[in-house]
């Protein structure tokens, strides 16, 4: 896999000529996060099925309810399943790759995200007028990152409980059945306002940011949106060759 | 005056209007009886004492003194296909020597209808299912006493409707031609076809469901959900099955979908016979809850691999009862009145049973308290975002 990417940038000049890209995820990420964002499509749809669906409508299913409640149970388990071998190479991925490193520390929760967090309010309400210079990853990414691996490991884990009900206990599996239903609702509100807004309606980049199909965005961006990532890469002739893509020798 | 003329005439006025009445009545029997007859069909089955004379008509009915509209039409072909069809209307319905009837009596299901039950030789009854059924909790409850307030009870007639008999798996299609195949090889011997298809329709209306899943927990929430009625006999209601997983197999008319009675009365239990959760007897009790859960022997095993940890939970949510043994805050329809649900509360919910409903209790309430505060940040923050974007650009 191909995790390193990706660069033609050229060693022997700090700068590379021509129009240049910046690697946001590399290819594995770009699969990590299609194969997750199509378990959680999967999930959602069939989970919410059985709280959500009104009843009217189930009546109406009639006799296909059968069906209907046959293969959302087999794709409910069968995406849950991906999904957790999806974040349990996602570890490997961290532990073993260098990408992987460098995704983990550079995703690490520092002391300027609380304050880059503070900056950037003051900065929404005109009280600072210049916005905090994000590094690769800004406060936005880390605590939706984090909170991500927070909800898949409770919803792995409570999910195979569910799955293994006779190893348990009922009052067990009722926290489990609890905690499953509730941990859903919090993801999935948390992706509709949080990363929703993110990839669709910030004004920028309304109506999609393609950059999960790319993998990259272009230096105005990068300058506009993580500048100080972008200074580190341009004084950097290591991160350059990671990150920086010559479009246009 | 009214005394000379009747004194004149030899006949009292009160008879001669009772006469009236009674030549009215007949004649409307006679237009009734003469037009029925221009539609008759051929094919009245049972009908030896001639009641559908008159209750063939579907207009025939009337509303009682409570103002209850009563229906008195039979169908005589559906009648004929029910599992009744072989009995007379006066097996059930004693007296009726009258007419119009106002000799009739309530039927009776532990009457002797002179049917002969085959494996005893004696006339058929209901009366050992009637026995069963007043040992229950739907009875006296094993106490021998008297329940209060018995019009809350259910009657036979409240669940059993008189249900027409059918081939298995239902009626038409692969079902009817295995009922012609079936019924081909018995008439072989048993040449009465018409006994024959009767033996055949007694035999295979046992071998499956009358009800669907969504209509047996219809049946059992008409009476236990009404919190009313629930708390009068110091009775959780059982609105909570339908947040369980059972319930959504059943809102999918899932096949074989576990409903009240798939564990209040799995394979060796009798529906007439259900004992409360205390009662070894009970398929509830703990000591079968994993033959239960795991439904030995049923058409299917549901939690084959059930250990006794895994049965001896609730299956319903905590309901009412933990809430007033816990003195969390209950529903309104919770009142004064319902001393008798907050005495049984505080002896049947146990110590370890509280302390599961606090932990659930408290774990809703933090994700009640986080989901807002997360996603009203997130709200928060992003609403900001997007005015300042604009705001920046103007």
């Amino acid at each position: 896999m191909q995790d390193d990417t990706v660069t033609s940038g050229s060693a022997d000049t700090k700068v590379p000529h021509g129009k240049i890209s910046f690697v946001r995820l590399n290819r594995s990420e770009k699969i990590q996060h299609l194969i997750f964002m199509l378990c959680f499509f999967v999930l959602v749809i069939t989970g919410f099925m059985l709280s959500l669906l009104p009843g009217s409508l189930v009546e109406k299913l009639g006799r296909f309810g059968n069906a209907v409640f046959f293969y959302r149970s087999l794709l409910h388990r069968a995406a849950g399943t991906v999904m957790i071998l999806t974040s349990l190479y996602h570890l490997c991925y961290l532990a073993f790759k260098p990408g992987g490193h460098r995704w983990l520390v550079d995703m690490l929760p520092r002391f300027k995200d609380a304050t880059d967090l503070i900056h950037n309010l003051l900065y929404f309400v005109n009280i600072r007028q210049t916005p905090p210079e994000f590094d690769r990853f800004s406060y936005m990414h880390k605590l939706e990152y984090w909170a991500l691996v927070a909800g898949t490991t409770l919803m792995s884990l409570t999910g195979l409980m569910l799955w293994l009900e006779w190893r348990w206990s009922k009052f067990l599996l009722d926290i489990g059945a609890l905690v499953h239903g509730m941990e859903a609702v919090l993801a999935c509100l948390a992706i509709m306002v949080w990363h929703m807004y993110e990839i669709h309606l910030k004004p920028h980049r309304s109506p999609l940011d393609n950059v999960w199909v790319t993998g990259r965005i272009d230096e105005e961006e990068m300058k506009k949106e993580y500048p100080l990532h972008y200074k580190k890469i341009m004084a950097d002739e290591n991160l350059q060759a990671i990150y920086m893509v010559r479009e246009n020798p | 005056m009214m005394h000379q003329n009747q004194k004149n005439s030899g006949i009292p006025q009160s008879v001669l209007l009772r006469m009236a009445k009674a030549m009215l009545f007949w004649l409307g029997v006679a237009v009734v009886g003469l037009v029925g007859t221009a539609h008759a069909q051929d094919d009245v089955r049972v009908d030896t004492q001639n009641c559908l004379l008159c209750h063939r008509y579907p207009g025939m009915g009337r509303f009682d003194d409570k103002g209850v509209k009563r229906i008195f039409y039979i169908n005589d072909l559906k009648f004929a296909n029910s599992v009744h069809g072989k009995l007379r209307c006066t097996n059930c319905h004693v007296g009726l020597d009258r007419i119009p009837h106002t000799d009739i009596k309530k039927v009776d299901c532990t009457t002797k209808c002179h049917l002969k039950e085959p494996s005893t030789e004696r006339e058929f009854s209901h009366e050992n299912m009637v026995q069963k059924y007043e040992a229950s909790v739907h009875g006296s409850n094993g106490t021998n006493k008297a329940k209060p307030f018995p019009e809350d009870l259910p009657t036979c007639k409240y669940c059993h409707k008189n249900q027409i008999r059918g081939p298995v798996g239902g009626w038409g299609g692969v079902s009817e031609a295995v009922a012609n195949e079936t019924l081909s090889r018995c008439i072989g011997c048993h040449t009465k076809d018409q006994w024959a298809q009767n033996y055949y329709l007694h035999f295979t209306h046992r071998m499956r469901r009358i009800r669907s899943p969504e209509e047996i927990v219809a049946l059992c929430t008409s009476c236990h959900e009404d919190h009313a009625k629930m708390s009068r006999h110091g009775l959780d209601t059982i609105e909570t099955f339908k947040d369980t997983f059972h319930w959504h197999l059943v809102e999918f008319k899932v096949k074989n979908a576990p409903d009240c009675i798939t564990c209040h009365v799995p394979v060796g239990f009798t529906t007439h016979d259900i004992r409360p959760k205390k009662d070894p007897n009970s398929s509830i009790n703990e000591m079968n809850r994993v033959r239960t859960c795991s439904n030995q022997g049923g058409i299917q095993a549901c939690h084959p691999k059930a250990t006794e940890d895994f049965a001896r939970g609730r299956v319903h949510a905590y309901g009412a009862k933990a809430r007033l043994a816990t003195g969390e805050h209950v529903n309104a329809f919770m009142d004064n009145g319902d001393s008798l649900l907050m005495e049984r509360a505080q002896k049947e919910v146990s110590e370890q049973e509280r302390w599961h409903f606090k932990i659930l209790l408290y774990i809703r309430l933090f994700y009640k308290m986080l989901i807002p505060l997360v996603i009203g940040f997130m709200l928060f923050h992003q609403s900001l975002d997007f005015i300042a974007h604009f705001r920046k650009r103007h």
